[in-house]
């Protein structure tokens, strides 16, 4: 079931050394890059179905249109590198064991998008795989595949490797401006989006890590490559990363479109220790959870999660078998989402924290029914009332295992819900 | 002529102009849409949550006001049931971690947060965690006291140190609901406009020093008035209050805004000298050291200016033009040599390129105007020659006692019609109480030449007359300032067409003057 499209050099030792990379192929689709016009390059991007990967799924040659034409001002493109989605860890593959092939989609997405200053925004965390990268991107300079004249080309094209500090509001796109302009990781409100006012007032496309090394295939195999795995509507493949209670958790690399429980009981092993499946996270911790039953009917792409009122997102699969206590995962979960709150809106900044008060009274044997039922409230009264999705990244999981798994709530109130 | 857009609100058809965004474009015409961050003269910041409306058809279907211009054909949602409970929402998680400080804040009455939860809300507090805890009575200097339990995190102090005076005193510190407006270590506010984020804040997170538990908000009467601490001439409102038994007194001093002169803002100094209003007022009628009563002090001068043959008349540069006009008729009426020589309220180097003015002097220009003389010299020869000398409220030692003139002052017979008991009076034979200028009306020309009436605000219990008042009992022929209005038209070319009932409210701007340097 696994392929190795993205995952192809991940095995094959210090292949992020430029030598190993380059015997592997590595840069090998410049010459036909520059051949082409900018334009054609985001035809084939948009004919590939290419989706990003970051969680929202926004096709990425689609994006790349809203660039304005004919501005004055320069384009930047900034990856973001900032994974901090609980559950999701595959961005630091590509960092560690293909950084030329990031850095060689960063080079044909500014060569489509006419960009000659882009930025690499990594989690402050990722302290040994930024130096991986690091001296990835200064080997390419090196050789010459950046800098004043990429692959000896008239085109100049920076890289500059921007550290964040510990926050993941700033993996959403405007804070992650905001953070790289120095200022306070607080997101923007959308109108004006960042392809027209972004990055220093100016057009600026954010894309994820791995949709940016997913253009190498693209550009060198073709858009009908590409569009053979995966489904009509989610095309391509995507590195899973498949965590919990299973009994080989890790990174693998899938088509899209598979059903899920088939890839839990053939890639990943099944359900660890002979132990009862109870619930499916299927995209990081903000995508609602799915039951048992949904899960069986659920297939990896963008769609069937739509249709199961989920989300494909970051494909951060979390295992969770039936000694799992929701309650307690709820409370990690709203836990760290108030935590990470910047704090500039209202429903959030108070909001969070008041969820989060609520379900340790529970815990401590304190709640009443109608606690649970304000808990609902509020993912109602927060959600999409704000100034970026954090919250409802928040609201929206919570939610569903309240509704799903109510049962387990009510077995912490206390009995008299006529206290209050 | 703004361009005129016609939109929906709450399904009624309404004309605003086009490109406003959407809060002012409708307080315009009398609809409230409630926030707290969105400031006219700070930006919208879009965090409060407060002002999001419904738009109808609209992607998106909700927008915060602050940051939406008003379109042609758009849609508002005002009064549906979905916003208004978004309203009540907004409100309860405000409200969640907001300490119950009304009985002991100054903000009490004229609180944002009080005023919406009254209009919006009315809800039952639903909370039954214990609230987050944060520091309180914070002096962040300036007089400035900061309560961070009671800050909604709106931004607006924050976005006044960086945008307004540049001086980046305050940030917000911290994530999640441990944000907190704070200073940095040992750094605290340090600037002349400081109090303004008093008046911006717009719950009791800001409260100043000087006003601390002085008066509740609901006894002030709030006048409109100009401040007379320099020739900038901000407008303020002057808020006092009687109190049973007792006299009229000012307790504060607030900006008011006039887009023609200090935007929404005013200095530091300024809005303090309502102190000076207060305090050292002159309310004895003194003749050569006895207290007598107003009415034997007038005739005293009366006596005195009967038999004077050189008598000489000093008008202050701080008086109205009305006021101005009066004495120099009075002065006529004597054959007075009649000077406004007022070098001692020039502070060359005290002033900025905001809203502090070098000049001390409210309506300097009006003796320009009136072309009464101002030179120093002429009042000196003068001073020494005259057989009396009639000072209407002058401080010739205003910024420091000049020896000179101390000495001729002493000499000469001196009366002063003063508002003040200060030094430059003590030497006066006569002296007699007049009303200081948050106690009469009248219209004063600023440093940009913007012409502007005021009215008289404060009522004490003595009523003391003002200058005009004065001459009028001296035998002058100006009966009220108004009185002088016929005569001013007609000897000041630049004043011809200028009705003072018809000055509009934000003033106006003179033929001649310059492009006024306004603060915004």
């Amino acid at each position: 079931m696994e392929v190795k499209i993205l995952s192809e050099k991940f095995d094959i030792k210090d292949a992020h050394l430029l030598k190993v990379a380059k015997k592997h192929g590595a840069y090998k689709t410049l010459d036909k890059l520059f051949s082409v016009d900018p334009s054609d390059v985001i035809e084939v991007v948009k004919n590939s179905g290419l989706r990003g990967r970051g969680g929202a799924g926004f096709p990425a040659g689609v994006k790349w249109s809203f660039l304005p034409k004919d501005l004055d001002k320069p384009v930047y493109l900034t990856v973001n590198s900032d994974e901090s989605e609980p559950a999701t860890f595959k961005d630091r593959y590509i960092l560690v064991r293909d950084p030329h092939m990031l850095i060689e989609g960063i080079i044909i997405c500014c060569y489509a998008i006419g960009c000659h200053d882009s930025y690499i925004y990594i989690r402050g965390e990722y302290t040994s795989q930024v130096k991986i990268l690091q001296a990835a991107i200064d080997e390419a300079y090196e050789a010459g595949y950046l800098g004043e004249t990429v692959a000896g080309r008239d085109f100049r094209l920076e890289v500059t490797v921007h550290r964040g500090a510990g926050a993941y509001v700033c993996g959403e796109e405007t804070a992650l401006l905001e953070s790289i302009e120095g200022k306070k990781g607080q997101p923007r409100s959308k109108p004006p989006f960042p392809a027209v006012v972004g990055l220093y007032d100016s057009p600026t496309i954010i894309n994820n890590v791995q949709s940016i090394a997913s253009l190498p295939f693209i550009l060198d195999k073709g858009a009908d490559a590409y569009k053979a795995y995966g489904t009509e509507k989610s095309a391509g493949t995507h590195l899973f990363g498949i965590s919990g209670h299973v009994e080989k958790p890790g990174m693998y690399e899938l088509p899209l479109g598979l059903p899920l429980m088939e890839v839990l009981e053939k890639v990943a092993g099944g359900v660890w220790k002979g132990r009862a499946l109870k619930g499916v996270i299927p995209g990081g911790s903000s995508t609602p959870v799915l039951t048992v039953e949904e899960a069986k009917t659920v297939t990896l792409d963008y769609e069937s999660m739509a249709e199961h009122k989920t989300m494909f997102g970051s494909g951060g699969i979390v295992v969770l078998d039936e000694t799992v206590d929701m309650v307690k995962l709820v409370e990690n979960l709203i836990y760290f989402y108030h935590h990470e709150s910047c704090g500039q809106c209202t429903p959030c900044r108070e909001g969070l924290g008041w969820m989060l008060k609520i379900v340790k009274k529970l815990l401590a044997g304190e709640g009443t029914l109608a606690d649970i039922d304000l808990l609902v409230e509020l993912c109602d009264n927060i959600e999409m009332k704000t100034v970026c999705v954090l919250s409802a990244a928040c609201t929206m999981p919570v939610r569903s295992y309240l509704n799903k798994f109510r049962s387990e709530f009510e077995a912490y109130a206390v009995d008299d819900a006529s206290t209050e | 002529m703004a361009e005129m857009v016609k939109l929906f609100v709450n399904g009624q058809e309404v004309e605003v102009e086009a490109g406003k965004n959407l809060i002012d474009a409708l307080a315009v015409i009398g609809i409230e849409i409630p926030h707290f961050c969105y400031h006219p003269a700070l930006g919208a910041d879009g965090n409060c949550r407060m002002c999001l409306v419904g738009i109808e058809d609209g992607r998106p279907p909700l927008v915060p006001a602050c940051k939406t211009p008003a379109l042609e054909g758009m849609k508002v949602q005002l009064d549906t049931d979905y916003i208004k409970k978004i309203q009540r929402d907004m409100l309860e998680f405000e409200l969640i971690n907001h300490p119950v400080d009304c009985p002991i804040c100054d903000q009490a009455g004229e609180c944002d947060l009080q005023d919406y939860y009254m209009t919006y809300s009315l809800g039952d507090s639903r909370m039954r965690v214990p609230q987050v805890t944060k520091g309180k009575k914070m002096d962040f200097g300036c007089g400035v006291v900061h309560d961070q339990e009671r800050c909604v995190l709106c931004g607006r102090c924050v976005r006044f140190t960086r945008q307004i005076t540049k001086t980046g005193e305050l940030g917000i510190v911290n994530r999640t609901d441990a944000a907190r407006v704070n200073i940095f270590p040992g750094r605290p506010l340090d600037n002349r406009y400081a109090l303004n984020i008093v008046d911006i804040c717009p719950v009791g997170a800001m409260t100043s020093k000087d006003f601390r538990f002085k008066q509740r908000a609901w006894f002030l009467k709030r006048d409109d008035g100009v401040c007379h601490g320099c020739s900038k001439g901000c407008n303020i409102y002057i808020d006092h209050h009687r109190e049973k038994h007792k006299d009229d007194v000012i307790y504060r001093f607030r900006a008011r805004k006039n887009l023609l002169v200090n935007g929404y803002f005013i200095c530091d100094e300024g809005r303090l000298s309502y102190h000076q209003e207060n305090e050292q007022r002159q309310t004895q009628t003194i003749v050569d050291g006895t207290a007598v009563s107003f009415e034997d002090g007038i005739k005293a001068i009366l006596d005195r200016l009967e038999r004077a043959k050189k008598p000489l008349m000093l008008v202050s540069p701080d008086s109205t033009l009305g006021q101005m006009w009066a004495v120099k008729r009075l002065a006529t009426l004597y054959g007075a040599h009649l000077s406004g020589y007022s070098d001692a309220y020039l502070k060359p180097g005290s002033g900025d390129d905001y809203l502090i003015n070098d000049d001390k002097a409210a309506n300097r220009k009006g003796l320009d105007l009136l072309e009464i003389d101002t030179d120093k010299e002429i009042l000196m020869a003068a001073l020494d020659r005259c057989d009396l000398f009639i000072n209407f409220n002058n401080d010739l030692f205003f910024t420091d006692i000049n020896d000179d003139l101390k000495l001729l002052l002493n000499s000469a017979d001196c009366v002063s019609v003063c508002s003040h008991d200060l030094p430059v009076h003590r030497s006066a034979s006569i002296i007699v109480p007049t009303a200081s200028y948050s106690e009469y009306g009248g219209v004063i020309v600023n440093e940009d030449g913007v012409l502007q009436r005021f009215r008289k605000a404060v009522c004490k219990n003595d009523n003391r007359p003002d200058i005009v008042e004065i001459t009028r009992l001296l035998g002058g022929a100006i009966t009220t300032w108004i009185r002088s209005w016929p005569g001013i038209r007609q000897s000041v070319p630049l004043l011809s067409d200028v009705q003072p009932e018809e000055i509009p409210a934000e003033g106006l701007k003179l033929a001649d003057s310059e492009d006024s340097h306004v603060g915004t």
